[in-house]
């Protein structure tokens, strides 16, 4: 049972997982730690994230080739290794940023109504 | 969206996967680099603010979390947790197949047999009762064949003749001019072609080639619907007058061969000794003549171009005389004509042909006209048809053994292996994943038997055509291995093992986990489990019944046919055809040609005596004249035809015929001497039925020529037509005082092996005349041999089926009763502790297959009664109900049943109950 619930936790943050992936990635290339600290940095810390589940995502994202990775030298000097938005990648972003922003809309138009005929 | 971003993401994730699969020696290191990077990162950040550098580690390890699990989600994420769980069934699957060697061994064998006997036999019976010609609605065409009564207006020489031996005659061959006049008058097909093969040698770009030529009629390939697929077709203004229409079309294999293909090959020449035609034309591929479809001809000629391509080249034997019927005729019938009507119409005018060009004798009747099938040629191996439907049905009987010993020993193993089902699941192993396990291993197993049934099948599309044939006539037909059959051979067999190795898996793992635990060998469930099996056995040893007594059947008709003495000596003996060309030895001087070769061969050391014979025997063909005995009188209707065979003056001692009244012939019968005859006692009896036939006179040939013969001596009957067919009548002159005589064997007899005397032959007829073509040379028992070639086939096949029967249903009952006694230790040990003897347990266990294997044997038994008696017609000498073959087989049974319950008699006999019940 247990290993069941965290799979839906998984599946939740998925969605979100990916597209702050490619949010981070969209900004510049970027190697998986270098991923996290952009997040955290944008979201002004707020967020946590499980940092070993960022992987299988950015393997995922790679695999479905909406991210495009290269080895380089790191800021010091450690190979390692960087990921890329890919053409498709773009796409994909502005896709679900529309999206979600119209989500978010829906969603804080829903929240914020008031009673008006009781 | 634009295409190629599109096509970029269609391709992307099996790219990566790929790319993953094929570099994953460094897939791995890469994602514990990347980790690795992370972690390092990680950590030189920890300690920057401010933490020791064991603690920064420490907590670095803590905040990336269980590395493990986050690579497996990594591999996930690429798409690589099947592929490893795959390789991982396999690896386990494998493991399992090599730790029963025995279980392997025999579901492997079971698979590849059925797999391959199922592809050789339904290749071969596909292309032989089944394979249409390669032309367009081929369904259309038929074969004009005739038949007459004893009296038929006759030919000197038909090709093609069967059924004589009831004194009727039935032929596909026409003559020539027959054919023509049938073309012009008949409108009730949509036309008629005529062709017939020769074999010749031609010159062909510089060499010498042996080709198989088909001389056809002009409107063939109109009436066939064929193109060329390159140059033309031969036309019907090619067959003109013999010799016009210098012109070939020949085969792709040729073309193939001889050109690789260029179309330069139009203009070239053919040179035949005494013609050169033009190559115009290369046939379609896939097209093999009207002939058959086993084999193609090489160049298609003109018939009229006959007489100049055939190395015997006499007018007088091509068939183009009226004499000759010797060509075959099809026609294609019109879309929706009524065969009756179109016969009735090519009755009446082949009656007239036959009248206008030949002239009949008071007694004799015009041949009537019959259609046959033509779709799938001249069919000359219909002969065969019958054993070869008896091969599919045998083989069909073997698959079906050999499905039924996979599903048993699936079956058995499933059940033994529920409890390793139970405690995967119970170890937390989904359903689906225990069963996608069985079922590699099913695929395992299937793949390997397929791989060996495709070989078996392979070498058996090579093997049985030769073992058919008995390779002595080459290339009569080539087997096609058959991908199609191979396919759905392999499909049905690897059904059965899927779904005879899935269905224990899915009752285990559909069943009470713990129940399955608890339960172990209690009777009450071993009971319903073991019926199936047991059923399945009854089921083979019934099948194994029928075949075994089948086998038994053609055995003993190989014996009896052994057995059968055809009155001629066939040991210490060689024989060679010789076929003098006719242009260049002209038939009267051949005479002094044959007396100079036995007079050579005679003279050779190691040769104890030689013997001109007309044809070698056994010989399926012969030649037949009108005879009439002084006592007939001139009454033309007592003219019967009658065989006649030249021999030389030592034949009767050579062949070791016995002479029973008279002499026989010597050297007082020459040329020029009077004409004498031996006749045989089937002879003497059918037309010398009262006084002695020695001294008395026959005329033969026209009535109205007086050409008497005297009977000089009577021998004994011989069965030189085929060792099944009762002695027939025929008479014998001295080779000398045979006109006709185109053609001699020599019978040789020697003590020397044939390896050593066959070279010796051969140099003598060299040094004889260099030109002197041997077309056969073998021993007199392969001769007899030959002759009995299907009968050996059909014996060889059916015992071996017979015996793999056996084998199958050996290995089934052993399985079977091996797992019942495993499953039955604890029972059996409380038997033994109670007091039980080991002899009672034996006792016990045997009993239960014993009823198994009788209960089987007695369905099988009447299976056989049933079934036999459609195969009569192939046996010698035996009715399909000989006492001593079902006796056999039904004993044979009983012991294989025995025998393989022995041995885990023995085993439940000898358990030790402490061990039995600790067991537990």
């Amino acid at each position: 049972m247990a290993y069941e619930k965290s799979d839906r936790q998984t599946d939740l943050m998925q969605g979100t997982l990916d597209l702050l992936i490619l949010k981070a990635v969209s900004l510049g290339p970027l190697h998986g730690y270098g991923v996290l600290l952009r997040i955290q940095q944008i979201s002004g810390e707020e967020l946590v994230i499980q940092q070993g589940s960022l992987y299988p995502a950015l393997y995922r994202l790679e695999h479905q080739g909406a991210i495009d990775s290269e080895w380089g030298e790191s800021e010091n000097n450690r190979r390692a290794k960087y990921y890329r938005l890919t053409v498709f990648g773009r796409e994909r972003l502005e896709a679900e940023t529309e999206k979600w922003r119209r989500m978010a809309g829906i969603m804080g138009v829903i929240l914020s109504a008031t009673p008006e005929e009781a | 969206m634009k295409l190629g971003p599109l096509f970029a993401r269609l391709l992307a994730q099996p790219r990566s996967w790929f790319r993953a699969v094929l570099r994953r020696d460094r897939l791995e290191a890469e994602m514990e680099a990347e980790l690795a990077c992370h972690l390092e990162a990680l950590t030189a950040d920890l300690i920057r603010a401010g933490h020791s550098p064991a603690e920064a580690a420490r907590q670095a390890r803590i905040t990336l979390g269980p590395v493990l699990l986050y690579k497996e989600g990594m591999r996930a994420s690429l798409g690589l947790r099947w592929w490893d769980e795959l390789r991982a069934d396999l690896r386990f699957g494998v493991r399992m197949l090599r730790k029963s060697p025995g279980f392997t061994a025999v579901a492997v064998c079971s698979l590849a047999l059925a797999i391959g006997a199922n592809t050789a036999i339904f290749s071969i019976a596909k292309q032989f009762l089944f394979d249409r010609l390669n032309v367009p609605h081929p369904e259309q065409l038929r074969l004009l064949g005739w038949n007459g009564d004893e009296k038929v207006a006759s030919f000197s020489y038909s090709t093609h003749l069967s059924g004589a031996q009831q004194y009727g005659m039935k032929s596909e061959s026409f003559s020539y001019p027959v054919f023509r006049q049938l073309q012009a008058t008949d409108r009730s097909m949509e036309g008629l072609i005529a062709f017939s093969d020769l074999e010749s040698t031609a010159a062909l770009r510089g060499s010498e080639k042996r080709l198989t030529v088909e001389a056809v009629s002009g409107g063939y390939y109109g009436v066939l619907g064929v193109r060329p697929q390159l140059g033309r077709a031969i036309q019907p203004s090619d067959d003109g007058a013999p010799g016009s229409g210098a012109v070939a079309v020949i085969s792709e294999g040729l073309w193939v061969r001889e050109f690789g293909r260029s179309p330069a090959v139009l203009g070239q020449s053919l040179h035949f000794r005494r013609a050169t035609l033009t190559i115009v034309g290369v046939n379609p591929r896939g097209f093999t003549g009207a002939q058959t479809v086993q084999r193609t001809p090489d160049v298609f000629i003109p018939m009229s171009m006959y007489t100049l391509v055939d190395p015997w080249g006499s007018i007088s034997l091509s068939p183009l005389t009226n004499s000759m019927w010797a060509l075959e005729v099809m026609g294609r019938m019109r879309p929706g004509a009524k065969q009756t009507l179109v016969r009735a119409a090519l009755d009446t005018e082949l009656a007239a042909a036959v009248r206008s060009t030949m002239t009949l004798k008071a007694n004799e009747t015009v041949p009537r006209m019959v259609l046959a099938d033509g779709s799938r040629g001249l069919h000359p191996m219909d002969g065969a048809s019958a054993p070869l439907y008896l091969l599919l049905a045998v083989t069909g009987l073997v698959v079906l053994l050999a499905c039924t010993n996979i599903a048993n020993l699936l079956l058995a193993r499933g059940a033994q292996r529920q409890r390793e089902m139970s405690v995967r699941l119970a170890m937390g192993a989904g359903r689906g994943r225990v069963l996608r396990q069985l079922l590699t291993e099913s695929l395992l197993l299937a793949a390997l038997g397929g791989a060996g049934g495709l070989f078996l099948g392979y070498l058996g599309t090579i093997g049985i055509p030769k073992l058919l044939t008995g390779g002595q006539e080459r290339e009569l037909f080539q087997i096609r291995f058959d991908w199609g059959i191979c396919a759905f051979a392999g499909v049905i067999t690897v059904l059965t093992g899927l779904l005879f190795g899935l269905a224990p898996a899915w009752s285990a793992t559909r069943s009470n986990v713990s129940g399955n635990l608890k339960e172990s060998a209690q009777t009450t469930t071993r009971r319903r489990r073991g019926l199936g099996g047991k059923a399945l056995v009854g089921f083979q040893i019934a099948l194994s019944t029928l075949l075994v007594i089948v086998a038994g059947l053609f055995i003993r008709t190989l014996i009896g046919l052994n057995y059968v003495d055809p009155g001629f000596r066939t040991d210490h003996q060689i024989v060679a055809v010789i076929e003098p060309p006719v242009d260049l030895f002209p038939m009267r001087g051949n005479i002094a040609l044959f007396q100079h070769l036995e007079q050579s061969i005679a003279d050779l050391p190691g040769v104890e005596s030689v013997a001109a014979m007309e044809r070698p025997w056994p010989s399926q063909g012969w030649g037949t004249t009108s005879f009439a005995t002084e006592a007939d009188g001139a009454d033309p209707s007592k003219a019967v035809e009658e065989r006649h065979f030249g021999v030389g003056n030592t034949f009767f001692p050579v062949l070791g015929v016995p002479i029973v009244a008279g002499r026989g012939f010597g050297r007082q019968d020459t040329a020029i001497s009077s004409k004498v005859a031996v006749i045989n006692q089937s002879l003497a009896r059918k037309r010398f039925p009262s006084g002695n036939p020695v001294g008395q006179r026959f005329n033969v040939g026209d009535a109205k020529k007086e050409n008497w013969i005297q009977v000089v001596g009577i021998c004994a009957d011989t069965r030189d037509a085929s060792l099944r067919i009762p002695p027939m009548a025929q008479y014998f002159v001295p080779y000398e005082q045979n006109v006709s005589a185109n053609e001699v064997t020599f019978a040789v007899r020697t003590h020397l092996p044939a390896t050593s005397i066959i070279p010796m032959l051969r140099s003598t007829v060299a040094h004889v005349s260099p030109n002197l073509p041997i077309e056969e040379i073998r021993t007199g028992k392969e001769l007899v041999n030959e002759s009995m070639m299907i009968e050996r086939t059909l014996a060889a096949l059916t015992a071996g089926f017979g015996v793999l029967a056996l084998a199958l249903a050996c290995v089934g009952i052993y399985g079977i009763m091996a797992y019942s006694v495993a499953n039955r230790r604890n029972e059996i040990g409380i038997r033994l502790a109670l007091g039980a003897l080991p002899a009672q347990v034996r006792g016990m266990i045997l009993r239960e297959s014993t009823w198994l294997a009788v209960g089987g044997i007695v369905v099988g038994m009447a299976a056989a009664l049933a079934l036999t008696r459609l195969v009569k017609v192939m046996l010698y000498g035996i009715g399909p109900y000989d006492p001593l073959t079902l006796t056999a087989g039904v004993l044979v049974l009983l012991a294989v049943a025995l025998a393989a319950s022995w041995i885990p008699a023995r085993r439940a006999a000898g358990v030790q109950p402490m061990d039995a019940l600790r067991h537990e």
